[in-house]
């Protein structure tokens, strides 16, 4: 395939030490401590409420930190230096902007040259079906579509790191699986270092390397249980449904 | 019933929009034929007779069209300046905190005067000149055009936002990229308006005191008693205010056809 180094993502290396963050007197985030190897696929899953989402927000940046540290590739996080790409729960799409214009975004907010730009481009629109939609604007497009712009959008720029903060919670379940399946193909080929934020124990399952699971407020992580089940994953084998009750025993707080 | 195409649906807008207006010439004519409110209001065709001779002959020291001309002239001459003033205050204002903070209250003082409570200071500063138009359409315009954009500044979606200092915008592309294109659809909103505002206050100020344009045709009507020029300048005002909304319209649906609100 053209351009099959530069479909490779460097995957990148994160720590987080001693995060902590309250908003005035409440604690959200109490201390939380761990280490993402380059390229792995973390889902991080906890009790609804429990500032998953603060804890992605924090680790972007998108929050200042209370206290602790965030280091990327042993640096301080920053998205203008590092290569993020966020996937939000809420459609992101730009209303302006064409679908294919959309997953160009952050190519051109980063510079990429025109050509590299509309290969990847390319690549993304074949990637996630949207050949055909690619003159087509948001407003005329279905919510799963719009989902798909935003991982094309996501994946375009081949970062290093990609954060997903329940990016299906809106989604049927059909078109879950069909999504869920494409993210694994896209990480297994580009070595993105991803971290997944879901409420949903199955997909957490069937996704990640490695099941990081959270207390209720204050947040800290109580286990990370990993999950060495070969893709691509059937949710019905045996030791998959064995998997998931463990995940599901870990969580409950009542 | 069965579903129309988009074309059907313009076809049958035009004929019954066309009938609508011939429709209402007609309960007109007849009115004014056969009841005594004929003997206060000339009937349609005297009218659009008289439109078509002035036209042709002068009215004044111009035609018809040269009235017309003259107060688009005299609007589009300030609403540009204002339009361009507005922008550029409503998006710094929308942007930078202090500008906020300076402009805000004064803009909100002034925004509800009625631009026609500004032709008695019009007259007094510029006198009968061209001026005293431009000063008023500015302050018709400029004030609406201003709290549009920076209300649209404002209301920028804070997820686009996020996303793109996700992808790793820095703040100048963030302007670019996020924050203009996003305050487009309420330019289009402000300038509408305050093209409509405009148009009303060239006609309000051309009454009070002008020797040419379509307000003039109306005072001098009812100075002498001329009820036909009056509905052939009301006529004139009506039909060039409607053209311009159109064409605003027609530049939105133009520069902003992703909007679902611009279509």
């Amino acid at each position: 395939m053209m351009g099959e180094q530069k479909t490779k993502a460097a995957g990148a290396r994160v720590e987080v030490r001693n995060l902590t963050k309250k908003f005035g007197d409440l604690l959200v985030l109490d201390d939380i401590s761990f280490n993402v190897e380059k390229g792995e696929f973390l889902c991080i899953v906890g009790p609804t409420g429990c500032g998953k989402t603060t804890f992605l927000n924090s680790l972007t940046r998108l929050y200042d930190l209370t206290a602790g540290e965030i280091l990327v590739n042993g640096e301080a996080v920053d998205p203008k230096k590092h290569n993020i790409s966020y996937i939000f729960q809420e459609y992101s799409a730009m209303p302006w902007l064409s679908v294919e214009d959309n997953i160009r975004f952050g190519l051109d907010i980063k510079g990429v040259p025109k050509q590299e730009a509309q290969e990847n481009v390319e690549e993304m629109l074949e990637i996630v079906g949207l050949e055909k939609f690619r003159k087509q604007y948001p407003h005329q497009l279905s919510a799963s579509m719009l989902q798909r712009v935003s991982i094309a959008r996501a994946f375009a720029t081949k970062p290093d790191l990609l954060l997903m903060d329940e990016p299906y919670g809106q989604l049927d379940i059909e078109l879950r699986f069909k999504l869920e399946d494409e993210l694994i193909k896209l990480w297994e080929k580009l070595g993105t270092t991803v971290l997944f934020i879901t409420h949903n124990i199955e997909e957490a399952v069937y996704l990640g390397q490695n099941i990081m699971v959270l207390t209720n407020k204050p947040t800290k992580v109580k286990t990370v249980i990993p999950d060495e089940i070969p893709h691509p994953r059937d949710v019905t084998a045996p030791e998959f449904v064995k998997l998931r009750n463990y995940v599901t025993d870990m969580i409950k707080w009542w | 019933m069965q579903t129309k195409t988009p074309a059907q649906e313009r076809r049958d807008k035009i004929v019954f929009g066309t009938l609508a207006v011939f429709l209402f010439l007609v309960i007109w004519y007849l009115v004014t034929k056969l009841t005594a409110f004929g003997e206060i209001f000339p009937d349609p065709v005297t009218v659009l007779a008289n439109i078509g001779d002035k036209f042709v002959n002068p009215l004044g020291k111009v035609t018809l069209a040269g009235h017309i001309l003259v107060s688009i002239r005299r609007v589009m001459a300030a609403f540009v300046v204002a339009a361009a003033g507005g922008i550029v205050l409503g998006v710094t204002m929308g942007w930078y905190p202090v500008v906020e903070a300076i402009f805000k209250p004064i803009i909100e003082f002034l925004r509800p005067i009625p631009p026609i409570a500004w032709i008695p200071i019009s007259i007094l500063w510029y006198g009968f000149s061209e001026m005293s138009k431009y000063f008023l359409i500015f302050l018709a315009s400029f004030f609406v055009i201003t709290i549009s954009v920076y209300s649209g500044v404002k209301s920028v979606d804070p997820m686009l936002i996020r996303a793109a200092r996700m992808l790793g915008a820095k703040d100048n592309q963030l302007f670019t990229t996020i924050i203009i294109p996003s305050v487009v659809p309420y330019i289009f909103s402000g300038l509408q308006v305050a093209l409509g505002n405009s148009w009303a206050s060239i006609v309000a100020a051309e009454m009070v005191q002008s020797n040419m344009g379509v307000g003039w045709i109306i005072i001098t009507g009812q100075q002498s008693s001329n009820m036909v020029q009056i509905v052939t300048g009301i006529v004139c005002i009506a039909v060039v205010g409607m053209l311009l909304v159109m064409i605003m319209r027609g530049l939105e649906n133009k520069l902003c056809a992703w909007n679902k609100q611009g279509r």
